[in-house]
């Protein structure tokens, strides 16, 4: 695939306490986060936490209350066509005009794109066997996924937002889905937002990671390094918080015992160990459940959240 | 950008040609039987002499004939056909997109949203124009004959010849377009586009339209023969030619002075009907062009 156009070194993406209010409640609040180029990021939240408000603002579909985000250096205000042009966008439920035929779909993708890749479109069409005098509406779920995909993927933005791209899919469609995104974005150096609510679903395609709920972000930065900073901990159920080494994110007491994530500091990441106490590397799905789970950031005893500046990269 | 409102709107040409054509073959088939009349009857060579006054029986007959088929069979139809045509047109123009998830494609694309919207509403607007234009040529063919003895005031006519016919189809377009935009949803949003056009049709039709210009006062001198006040004002087929003497004027009232010695009339004479037109026109028009502004600079607002 052609090298995108990644903006010279401006982050991929870039919020900066960016916030949207519908009416009175606050749909995502205070969410500052940098992504580098060329990262897959996995947007993890449950439903109603903030995911499509922020893929939203990311797109220029909505405006922010307060706050600002910027892709790759354009904010919608400003350049609002440069913006339009730098994000290929996989809406949930793969919105497509029903009666429409793929090559019509396509033909729609080439008048409203200047950047379009027809070649691009034909060929993964081909690979996938949708015929493309096919209508719309005789495809199956997972093929007009892929065409929603393969629209967005021809647009050759160099960002990439997918929201919920397999929710409404069986699980056979959904597995041909993740892996044909996986090899799809694989070496082109696109960036990758994808939010889900399923957390096994972003485990093996996602480097990066950001974790929202109650419209606020709770956690992000590189898969890698979040893992790195965080231990799962099995201490006496009698332990109080204060003597743990870290700070706790989640804690779940079970009989005589608690299971917690604790973050450490990543540079000393021997954690000093008492009798019975037991202190496993973290995984992908207990980090994010654990954050997921997490008490709401107001509450006493937590600080921010840990995002993307406190994580050496 | 023309490509795709065009795909998106196929259906919708198809559609409005096939009702042009059903009324284009009906116009023919009557108009072309009221023609024959009109001729057999003598009435163009009666016409020619007078005012319809020398072949009175002539005139009753043809009317007797062919004005039910003109007037009360297309009234009611006719009345509210162009809300209809318009609403119908309009309000899933972006109803169906926030109906149906596509506005997140559409306006995701790099073309902004609200030149897709301008596109659209050029193109849409230009097809409405054009079909307002030819319903109103075959509609004014067919009519022609009857139009001789009547003129083109009588509301029914006045309704479908000359230029307001295409102005309330695209006023009712323009609401729908506007509260399928608020409404999201397009069935709801026609009904809610229809009832306020009807509304202002209606108003205009009996309230204002008499009132656009000053009406003419015609006093005669009737020697004891006066017109008892409250007859009909002559804007009846039955009245041939009206109170005035002159086909086509649109008499609004006649009334005796208090000697019962002359006979008061107010019209609206004749050759206002392009005056006229223009100004019912222009109102709906400028309606029009008020909620397409309004859409666009909504939906340029809305992410905000």
């Amino acid at each position: 695939m052609v090298h995108h156009d990644a903006g010279g070194t401006a982050p991929a993406l870039r919020a900066d306490r960016l916030g949207r209010r519908y009416g009175r409640v606050w749909g995502l609040r205070d969410c500052t986060v940098e992504v580098p180029a060329g990262a897959v990021v996995g947007l993890i939240g449950p439903n109603g936490s903030g995911k499509t408000t922020l893929l939203e603002m990311i797109i220029g579909l909505l405006e922010p209350t307060e706050g600002e985000v910027s892709v790759f250096g354009t904010t919608s205000r400003a350049h609002p066509v440069a913006r339009l042009a730098r994000v290929g966008y996989l809406a949930q439920d793969h919105p497509l005009y029903r009666d429409f035929s793929v090559a019509d779909m396509f033909h729609l993708g080439r008048a409203m794109n200047p950047s379009w890749d027809q070649g691009l479109g034909q060929a993964r069409m081909q690979a996938l066997g949708i015929p493309l005098k096919r209508k719309v509406k005789t495809l199956s779920g997972g093929q007009q996924a892929q065409v929603a995909l393969t629209m967005a993927l021809a647009k050759r933005a160099p960002l990439l937002v997918l929201d919920e791209p397999v929710s409404s899919l069986d699980p056979v469609a959904r597995l041909e889905f993740m892996r044909d995104l996986m090899a799809s974005v694989a070496g082109t150096g696109l960036t990758v937002i994808i939010a889900s609510h399923v957390v096994s679903e972003l485990e093996r395609l996602c480097d990066w990671l950001v974790v929202l709920t109650g419209g606020q972000v709770q956690v992000a930065g590189p898969a890698d390094d979040l893992l790195a900073a965080h231990r799962l901990l099995t201490v006496p159920r009698a332990t109080p918080d204060a003597e743990l080494p870290g700070l706790p994110v989640h804690r779940t007491d079970d009989g005589q015992h608690s299971t917690v994530l604790v973050r450490i500091d990543p540079a000393r990441p021997a954690v000093r160990q008492r009798p019975g106490w037991q202190a496993d590397p973290a995984g992908f799905e207990q980090l994010v459940l654990a954050y997921l789970q997490r008490r709401p950031r107001t509450a006493a005893g937590y600080d921010t959240a840990l995002t993307a500046t406190e994580v050496t990269q | 950008m023309i490509w795709v409102s065009w795909r998106q709107h196929r259906s919708q040409a198809i559609a409005c040609l096939g009702v042009l054509a059903a009324l284009a073959i009906y116009a023919i088939v009557v108009g072309t039987s009221m023609r024959t009349a009109f001729s057999h009857d003598g009435l163009p060579a009666c016409l020619g002499r007078s005012q319809g006054t020398i072949c009175q029986a002539a005139v009753q007959a043809f009317t007797g004939e062919f004005g039910s088929a003109v007037n009360i069979a297309f009234y009611s139809v006719l009345l509210i056909a162009p809300g209809l045509l318009g609403v119908i047109i309009g309000a899933p123009l972006i109803a169906s997109e926030l109906e149906y998830g596509t506005w997140r494609l559409a306006w995701s694309q790099t073309i902004p949203r609200t030149r897709w919207l301008a596109v659209k509403l050029a193109l849409v607007t230009g097809g409405l124009i054009v079909l307002g234009a030819a319903m109103t040529a075959v509609i004014t063919w067919y009519r022609a004959p009857m139009d001789r003895l009547t003129g083109h005031f009588l509301q029914n006519i006045y309704d479908y010849e000359g230029l307001v016919l295409t102005a309330y189809i695209l006023c009712a377009f323009g609401f729908g377009v506007l509260a399928g935009l608020l409404i999201h949803r397009s069935i709801p949003a026609m009904i809610a586009a229809f009832i306020p056009w009807l509304a202002i049709r209606l108003v205009v039709e009996f309230l204002l339209r008499s009132r656009f210009l000053a009406p003419v006062t015609l006093v005669q001198n009737c020697a004891g023969l006066c017109v008892e006040s409250g007859q009909n004002g002559g804007t009846g087929i039955s009245a041939i030619p009206p109170a005035t003497g002159h086909i086509g004027d649109w008499v609004l009232s006649i009334g005796g002075n208090a000697q019962g010695t002359q006979t008061v009339i107010t019209y609206q004479p004749a050759d206002r009907f392009w005056i006229f037109q223009s100004i019912e026109a222009g109102i709906f028009v400028a309606l029009t062009a008020a909620a397409l502004g309004a859409t666009i600079w909504l939906l340029h607002r809305r992410s905000a």
